[in-house]
């Protein structure tokens, strides 16, 4: 974890929500772009998880190690989950789905914040 | 508005997983994660420490489990096992909430339904109700 990626995670999570929304209220499905941003957050959240994993295979030890494991796996297969699930119909409940997603991802985020602390 | 056409006259099944059941089913799907999860971690690391707190914790991700899967899929029969396991889920998030906070110490750890939800935003007291309603709105426009 790097708290600095943590916070630019939060940031496009929570523009990539209201970007859902904002589709989802103007009955449109998420556009090209739209798609493109969410893959962008995805790579930043991958690229988070895996700085992570270096540092905990080089013997960083958080309090909750296994919750803390199992939140840099979750933040990694939701938005490609919710990708999926909102390109197999598309209108405007996919831009909520994304939204959902997202929103999930920046909850678990800012918890891993919290998590990432060295054990005693 | 961009209704999804529901099937006309004679049709015997609508929908769970189009429209608005879709984010039904990603909630449910992300709500079956986390409590799964979280129930893994705590059964396999402490569960000596409140055990009735995990098997419920356990108990809830099983039960998003089924009411994902239910969902998504949407048949006749898949409903009905839906329909069980939104009801079971109601009651659980009731009764734990009510009796977490009558009676903290037999929760020492919280569960997904500690204080009907509180630590997820009170979501697991909202999406069964919208959950039921979900599947009340899609019931089968000429049941044989």
């Amino acid at each position: 974890m790097i708290d600095a990626l943590a916070y630019v995670v939060i940031a496009l999570a929570g523009a990539a929500t209201i970007w859902g929304l904002v589709t989802a209220v103007a009955n449109k499905p998420p556009g090209k772009a739209q798609l493109l941003f969410a893959a962008g957050v995805e790579v930043v959240t991958v690229a988070q998880s895996i700085i992570a994993a270096a540092k905990l295979a080089a013997g960083f030890r958080p309090v909750e190690l296994a919750t803390t494991i199992g939140y840099l796996i979750g933040i990694v297969i939701l938005i490609p989950i919710a990708w999926f699930w909102a390109n197999v119909e598309r209108n405007r409940f996919s831009g909520i789905v994304l939204a959902v997603a997202a929103l999930a991802v920046l909850a678990m985020t800012l918890r891993l914040l919290v998590l990432w602390t060295p054990a005693g | 508005m961009t209704r999804v056409p529901i099937e006309p006259m004679g049709s015997t099944v609508r929908k769970t997983d189009s429209g608005a059941g879709r984010v039904l089913v990603a909630v449910y799907g992300i709500f079956a994660l986390a409590a799964t999860a979280r129930a893994s971690v705590q059964l396999l690391t402490k569960f000596e420490q409140a055990p009735l707190a995990y098997l419920l914790s356990a108990l809830a991700g099983v039960i998003y489990i089924v009411a994902t899967i239910t969902l998504a899929r949407g048949t006749r029969a898949s409903r009905r096992l839906a329909l069980i396991a939104i009801i079971i889920e109601l009651i659980g998030v009731v009764s734990v909430g009510t009796l977490s906070i009558l009676y903290p110490e037999a929760f020492p750890r919280a569960t997904v339904w500690s204080s009907y939800g509180i630590g997820y935003g009170f979501v697991p007291l909202v999406l069964p109700i919208v959950g039921l309603a979900w599947l009340w709105r899609t019931r089968p426009v000429n049941p044989q």
